[in-house]
C-alpha cells in the first residue's frame, strides 16, 4: 500500500510581488466594427456565408473557422439562456434575437429568485461610454416584446483599433525554508548564506535543497562575504517599463567570495565611457548596505561598488 | 527511430513593428491559410495542431489557444499550445514533429506567433526572474545578453566590431526578404556609433520588436507527396535545457547547443559541420549570440567567431551563408521566430526560397533557443 509522506502544509509569511502591465490590444476588425458602432447604440454582429449569425461581431466563425461575412445590425432584445449570481451581481448568458450564439453580460433591475431561462431581455444603454461593451450597462427582463431580426448593417464606423488595458497581477511567493533562513539571516545580521555544494565548500546562492551538478542534496550552510568578483555586467542606458532605478547604472551578476554561483545587483555608475574600462568580469566589488530598517530582500543592499586598487 | 517527417507546406506574414488591423487571432490565421494553402491542403486533412507563443504576458491573453482554434477552424481536433520564450516556435515543431515521427499524426499543423506591439516587452521578460533572486534588477532579457556577450568579449575575443559586421550583414540580407519589416543597410561604424542600450549592446545590434506569425505542416513520409514532391525532410532536431543557476555554468559557449548540435549531427551524420552545410539560420536575435552560435555549432572552434564573420564565410554569397533572411534582425516576432528560422531553411532546400535562394542548397542547420539562455536546439534539414 502506497503511505503518505509524513509532511503537512504550514501556512507563513509570504513574499507579496505585484506586476502591473499597461496593454494596447489589438480587437481586429469585426470586434473593432463592433466597439467603433456600440456607442451608437447600434449593435453588429457578422453573419457568414453559412448563415450562421454572431453578435458581436467575430472575424471567424467559431464554429468552422469560416472567415467570408458581412456586418448585421442585431436587435437589442433577446432570451436569457442562464445566469448566475456573483457577490450581489447577476451574470447572464443572453441570446440576442436573430442570432446563433449567446454572450455573457449583466443582468439588471431583475431578482435573482425570479429569473428563469427563456425570459425576454432587453439591452439598458449607458450614458456616454464609447468603444466598450460597457456601453450598455446590462440586459433587463422585458415580457413580452416583440422578436426583432438581425439585418444588413449597411455602413459601418470605421472599426476601432486598439484598446487600452492594464492588467494588475499579485501573487503572494512562499519563501520556503532556504529562502527564509537566507533572507532572515540579511534582515538580522546582515549575512548573505549559501549552503554548500553537495561535494565541496564553496556556497550556492541562492541557497537551495538539491545541488543542480550532482543532483545530491546540498550540504551544510555557510556565510559568505559581502564582497565579491564581476562575473558578467553590462552598462544600462536606457529606460524601460518597470524598471527600478534611472539609468545610466551597471546590471551585474556577481559571485560573492565564498559562493559559486551568481547574484544578480546593480552598480551605480558616473558615465557610460568611463563604466566600460572600469567595470568588467573579474572587477572585485563590495555591498553597500542599506542604512535605515531592513526589510529581508535583496533591496537591503542599496548597490555594489568597485573595491579599488 | 521514428518516421521520417517532412516540413510539406510553410507560410507566414508580413512582419511589423504593429499590426493594428486584426487581432492576435487574425494574425494567426493568416500565417495558417498560407501554409495549408502552401502544403495543398485544407484543414480537414490536419490531424493534429499545435500552438506555440511566448508567455503569455507578452499580450495578455492567457491560454490563447482556445481563441486561436476558433479562428483557424480547428474545432474537435487535437491541439496543444508549447510556450519556451522565444524557442517557442521551435519547440512546438519538436512537439509536432514528434507526433508525427511517432506515428500519432499523419500531418501536423505548428503555428508560433506573438505580438510584441501589444504589451511591455522588457518588463514582461523580467518576469522570468525569480522573484526573490534578482527580478529587482532585471533588464529584461538584454542586460543578461549583454552581460555575457562582456564576459565572451574577453574570453573569446567576441568584440564589438565583430558583432558589428553580423549587424551590416543580416540586416543588408533582411533588405531582399519580403517578410521583414526593418529594411535599412547600416555600416560597421554606425553600428559602433549607435546608442548603447545595454553596452555593449547597441541600438543596432539589437532585433526590432515585431507583431507576426509563422506556421508549417509536418507531413509522414506516406502522405508528403499529395503536397509536394521535394519536403524539407528533419534529419535531426532537438532542443536542451541547463540548468539556470549552477555553479559550472560558464554562459561562454552555450552548452545546451553544443550538446543538441551533437546529438543532432549523429542522427544526421554529419561530421564537419563547416564543409556540409549549405546554409545556416540561426536566431539571433542580438548580433553578440549569432558569433556564440557559429561556435557552439562547430562552425569554427571556440574563439574563431570573430575571425569567421570578418572571412566573409558567412555572407549571402560565402561558402557557409549564416542567415541569408536576415535573421532576427529582419523582424522578431519572438514566439515565432525558431519557427521562422525553420521555415527559412525548409524553404531553401526545397529549393523555393522566394528572394533569398542559395544555389543547390540540400543541407541546412537551424538553430533557435529561448529562456534564460539555457534552452538551445538546432536542426538539420535536408532535400
Amino acid at each position: 500500500m502506497h503511505a503518505a509522506p509524513d509532511t503537512y502544509a504550514i501556512d507563513l509569511p509570504a513574499l507579496h510581488s505585484e506586476l502591473a502591465m499597461p496593454y494596447t490590444l489589438t480587437p481586429g476588425r469585426a470586434a473593432g466594427t463592433f466597439l467603433a458602432e456600440i456607442g451608437k447604440r447600434r449593435i453588429i454582429g457578422s453573419r457568414f456565408a453559412s448563415g450562421l449569425t454572431i453578435a458581436p461581431a467575430e472575424d471567424f466563425s467559431p464554429t468552422d473557422g469560416e472567415s467570408d461575412f458581412e456586418f448585421v445590425e442585431v436587435p437589442a432584445t433577446g432570451v436569457l439562456t442562464a445566469f448566475t449570481q456573483v457577490g450581489g451581481d447577476i451574470i447572464g448568458l443572453i441570446r440576442l434575437d436573430g442570432c446563433d450564439n449567446d454572450f455573457p453580460h449583466h443582468i439588471v433591475e431583475a431578482e435573482f429568485g425570479k429569473l428563469a431561462t427563456g425570459v425576454r431581455v432587453e439591452a439598458v444603454w449607458a450614458e456616454g461610454v464609447e468603444n466598450s461593451i460597457l456601453a450598455i450597462t446590462g440586459f433587463r427582463p422585458a415580457p413580452g416584446t416583440p422578436i426583432g431580426k438581425a439585418r444588413p448593417a449597411g455602413d459601418t464606423a470605421a472599426p476601432v483599433t486598439v484598446i487600452l488595458y492594464t492588467m494588475k497581477l499579485h501573487y503572494e511567493h512562499a519563501y520556503g525554508p532556504y529562502y527564509a533562513r537566507l533572507f532572515d539571516e540579511i534582515r538580522t545580521n546582515r549575512r548573505i548564506m549559501g549552503v554548500r555544494t553537495s561535494d565541496g565548500d564553496t556556497a550556492l546562492l541562492p541557497p537551495r535543497e538539491i545541488d543542480d551538478i550532482t543532483h545530491r542534496r546540498t550540504g551544510t550552510w555557510k556565510a559568505c562575504k559581502d564582497t565579491g568578483t564581476i562575473r558578467a555586467c553590462s552598462i544600462i542606458n536606457m529606460e524601460f517599463l518597470g524598471q527600478t532605478r534611472p539609468p545610466p547604472y551597471v546590471y551585474a551578476e556577481i559571485v560573492l567570495d565564498g559562493a559559486s554561483t551568481r547574484l544578480i545587483h546593480m552598480i551605480t555608475i558616473d558615465s557610460v565611457e568611463a563604466a566600460k574600462t572600469r567595470i568588467k568580469p573579474g572587477t572585485r566589488v563590495r555591498a553597500i548596505w542599506r542604512k535605515g530598517e531592513r526589510e529581508g530582500s535583496l533591496r537591503d543592499i542599496e548597490r555594489f561598488e568597485v573595491i579599488d586598487g | 527511430m521514428g518516421r521520417h517527417v517532412g516540413i510539406v507546406g510553410v507560410g507566414q506574414t508580413h512582419h511589423s513593428r504593429r499590426r493594428t488591423d486584426v487581432s492576435q487571432a487574425g494574425l494567426v490565421r493568416e500565417a495558417v491559410d498560407r501554409a495549408l494553402a502552401d502544403a495543398n491542403l485544407s484543414m480537414d486533412d490536419i490531424d493534429t495542431i499545435v500552438v506555440a507563443t511566448g508567455p503569455v504576458l507578452f499580450a495578455a491573453v492567457n491560454q490563447p489557444e482556445k481563441w486561436v482554434v476558433d479562428a483557424i477552424g480547428a474545432q474537435l481536433k487535437p491541439v496543444v499550445r508549447v510556450t519556451s520564450g522565444g524557442g517557442a516556435g521551435f519547440a512546438g515543431a519538436l512537439a509536432g514533429y514528434y507526433q508525427v515521427a511517432g506515428g500519432f499524426a499523419d500531418r501536423t499543423l505548428v503555428v508560433a506567433y506573438d505580438k510584441l506591439s501589444e504589451g511591455a516587452l522588457q518588463y514582461s521578460i523580467s518576469t522570468l526572474y525569480d522573484p526573490f533572486w534578482g527580478r529587482e534588477f532585471a533588464v529584461g532579457i538584454m542586460g543578461f545578453s549583454a552581460a555575457y556577450w562582456r564576459a565572451r568579449m574577453d574570453a573569446l575575443g567576441h568584440t564589438e566590431k565583430a558583432a558589428a559586421m553580423v549587424a551590416v550583414k543580416n540586416r543588408k540580407n533582411a533588405m531582399a526578404n519580403p517578410y521583414a519589416h526593418v529594411k535599412k543597410e547600416v555600416t560597421v561604424a554606425e553600428v559602433l556609433a549607435s546608442k548603447p542600450l545595454c553596452w555593449p549592446i547597441k541600438l543596432l545590434d539589437a532585433p526590432p520588436i515585431s507583431d507576426g506569425a509563422a506556421a508549417i505542416v509536418l507531413a509522414s513520409e506516406d502522405v508528403a507527396a499529395k503536397s509536394t514532391t521535394r519536403p524539407a525532410w528533419i534529419h535531426g532536431i532537438a532542443y536542451y535545457c541547463e540548468a539556470d543557476n549552477a555553479a559550472e555554468r560558464s554562459m561562454l559557449l552555450s552548452e545546451p547547443l553544443a550538446i543538441a548540435a551533437r546529438h543532432v549531427y549523429r542522427a544526421a551524420g554529419i561530421t564537419n559541420p563547416r564543409r556540409q552545410f549549405d546554409v545556416v539560420e540561426v536566431q539571433e536575435p542580438y548580433t553578440c549570440f549569432e558569433l556564440s552560435y557559429y561556435e557552439s555549432l562547430g562552425l569554427c572552434p571556440p574563439g574563431g567567431a570573430a575571425e569567421l564573420i570578418a572571412s566573409g564565410a558567412t555572407q549571402i554569397d560565402g561558402d557557409i551563408p549564416v542567415n541569408p533572411s536576415g535573421g532576427a534582425l529582419g523582424a522578431n516576432p519572438i514566439g515565432a521566430a525558431g519557427l521562422i528560422r525553420l521555415i527559412e531553411g525548409a524553404t531553401q532546400v526545397m529549393g523555393r526560397n522566394e528572394s533569398h535562394q542559395i544555389k543547390d542548397a540540400k543541407l541546412a542547420l537551424v538553430q533557435s533557443g529561448g529562456g534564460w539562455a539555457n534552452l538551445r536546439g538546432c536542426a538539420v534539414l535536408g532535400a
